[in-house]
């Protein structure tokens, strides 16, 4: 009787303190040795991806050769259902003496034993509300016959340490969950803002505090309203906080929308916003997820204002075609109508006068069969179509009105979409020269095809000072950035331009 | 004595076409003006016998500057040209005061005459 007590007690004051359960394992097997005055104690579990296992998951061995040895084959042995000492008490569910394990040939450890000095040995089942759960067992210096006291004692033990295990493990459960559930929190792209019943703010993650500009331990506490909502949307909140509070039908809860919010230094922008009842007891608890939208609604707006480009240059150039073709071919055309005519007239009374304006007839029909061609070739040059870049470039190169040289230009055919806006990238850059440079030596086009790119290059050494986002340049970029490439003018002023253009192209 | 004519139109190649075939023609070129301010300018100091108007001039429509010149001049012979089709610009421009329509690729100094003996 007095020995279990004496156990018990000890046992129960051993494993007070433990921190986790591998602590509440040393601590005990620390007392349960202490209380039989033994060398050595060791506590085993079912293994975790292997149930008819079992480990060694805790060991406390006297501070000797033999019982440390003898901690080093425990730690490393695994047992089976059955199996050795603490497997046989874990398929019998009963205490076991041995009265020496030295000698025992049923034990895997015996030689073991035999070597440390270990003798007289005793296992005893962990037991919780959930069955047996772990075994202890521990050794003497020498064989014993069986302890009934002791092992009515250390079976009661079993039963303590039982409870004490799975109440430390159930709160290390709980104290990992919530450290991931923290983890997650703090590492959230998202800001999340958590706001209680009253309106304050509860967490406030660091996503959040990147977001708004205020600590978290500055944010906690306050109306959640006063600090990122707008002025204009406070009321709004407000109500709507207290109308559901009142039992009336969520409004905003459970979907994603978006809305403005403030910054600590009171600047206004667009987030994205969703926000959900958290699912704990007592007063509702609100959680938003906030992401800031500024810059997708930066990159709509960009979206919008280019597609509206792209659609104006299309107008722009059906304009330029018509104004094209009636100041030009059908003026031509005009011209060879009335000279025939007019020599229709004179055909019989005077041939020579009517030769005269059939030669000029013919005159001006040519000048208007080229003024078409021309017109066709700036609206798409059939040569590119044809034959590519090599010859559609070889061709603006002859026909520039200032000198230009075809430093490199690939022989390969490409995409069609990519051949079109390399081509205009050099007719644009060509016409701008001729269009505002004041004096312009030779003018380089270097065109290569290269790591999955082609790369479109003007050079000249003009003025400089071309305007980026000038009509002709400006299309060309929205041009190039459909193809998912990039336009880039350097045009420092006096000191020549180059325009460059890199388009993504498989090769 | 050979008739005049002041020339309307705001497209330099067309004055020139249109001169060089009238005065083949046996015409007087009296003057050119390229819009409408410029025509009734003109026309009041010029007095030609003929005013070649073209519809599309760049600062009013040219059957604006029809109405200002009949107004003005009531006594004034106005053909309106164009490069468009006649059938459509044929009954406004003689509901507007003209002596009748022709399109450019059909003036000749014959086709004038006959549109106005006519």
């Amino acid at each position: 009787m007095a020995v279990r007590m004496r156990m018990e007690q000890a046992v129960a004051r051993a494993v007070a303190d433990a921190t986790d359960a591998g602590d509440a394992y040393i601590r005990a097997l620390a007392a349960i040795a202490a209380g039989v005055e033994w060398p050595l104690a060791a506590a085993w579990e079912p293994d975790h991806f292997d149930p008819d296992a079992l480990r060694c998951v805790a060991v406390w061995a006297a501070d000797e050769d033999g019982p440390r040895a003898f901690a080093e084959v425990t730690r490393a042995t695994t047992l089976r259902r059955g199996e050795g000492l603490p497997g046989r008490v874990w398929q019998s569910g009963r205490a076991t003496w041995i009265r020496d394990a030295a000698t025992d040939d049923r034990l895997p450890r015996r030689d073991a034993a035999a070597a440390a000095g270990m003798h007289a040995a005793v296992c005893f089942p962990v037991r919780s509300d959930r069955g047996l759960v772990g075994l202890v067992e521990a050794f003497g210096p020498q064989a014993r016959q069986p302890d009934a006291d002791l092992l009515a004692a250390l079976d009661v033990v079993g039963v303590q340490l039982g409870q004490v295990v799975e109440r430390r493990r159930a709160e290390e459960s709980q104290h990992r969950s919530e450290q991931r559930y923290r983890a997650t929190l703090q590492a959230a792209l998202d800001c999340v803002v958590t706001m209680d019943d009253r309106g304050r703010v509860i967490e406030f993650n660091p996503a959040a505090e990147r977001t708004f500009g205020y600590r978290s331990e500055a944010a906690v506490g306050h109306d959640m309203a006063d600090l990122i909502v707008p002025p204009e949307l406070r009321e709004r909140h407000r109500r709507g906080l207290a109308r559901f509070l009142a039992g009336g039908a969520p409004r905003v809860l459970d979907r994603r929308f978006e809305i403005d919010a403030m910054r600590a230094d009171g600047s206004i922008f667009p987030v994205e916003l969703a926000i959900t009842r958290i699912d704990v007891p007592g007063a509702p608890v609100f959680t938003g997820y906030l992401r800031d939208i500024s810059e997708r609604r930066w990159a709509e707006a960009e979206l919008r204002a280019s597609r509206a480009r792209i659609v104006d240059a299309g107008d722009a150039a059906r304009r330029r075609i018509e104004r094209d073709l009636h100041d030009g071919a059908q003026q031509q055309l005009v011209s060879v109508a009335i000279g025939l005519r007019q020599a229709r007239e004179r055909l019989d009374e005077d041939p020579a006068a009517a030769r005269e304006l059939l030669d000029e007839a013919i005159e001006d029909l040519a000048q208007g069969l080229a003024e078409l061609r021309e017109l066709a070739r700036g609206i798409h040059p059939a040569i590119l179509m044809d034959g590519g870049l090599q010859p559609a470039l070889h061709g603006l190169v002859r026909r520039s009105a200032v000198p230009a040289q075809l430093i490199s230009v690939p022989a390969d055919r490409l995409p069609q979409a990519v051949e079109v806006a390399a081509y205009f990238v050099v007719a644009e850059a060509l016409t701008n020269v001729v269009r505002y440079a004041s004096a312009a030596g030779l003018v380089e086009i270097d065109v290569v095809h290269r790591d999955g790119r082609l790369i479109v290059e003007v050079r000249d050494d003009a003025d400089g000072g071309a305007d980026p986002a000038g009509g002709g340049l400006r299309g060309l970029a929205d041009r190039i950035a459909v193809l998912d490439g990039s336009l880039d003018v350097q045009s420092p002023a006096g000191g020549g331009t180059t325009i460059h253009a890199e388009i993504p192209c498989a090769s | 004595m050979a008739p005049s004519v002041l020339i309307v139109d705001d497209h330099d190649r067309f004055r020139v076409t249109v001169r060089r075939a009238l005065e083949r023609d046996g015409w007087i070129v009296a003057g050119e003006a390229v819009d409408g301010a410029g025509a009734l300018r003109a026309a009041r100091a010029l007095q030609p016998d003929l005013v070649l108007l073209d519809v599309g001039l760049p600062d009013m429509s040219g059957l604006e500057v029809l109405r200002r010149l009949r107004d003005g001049m009531p006594q004034l012979v106005v053909v309106v040209v164009s490069t468009h089709e006649s059938a459509d610009y044929h009954e406004i421009a003689v509901a507007n005061g003209a002596r009748g329509f022709l399109a450019k690729s059909e003036l000749t100094g014959a086709a004038l005459d006959a549109l106005l003996a006519g």
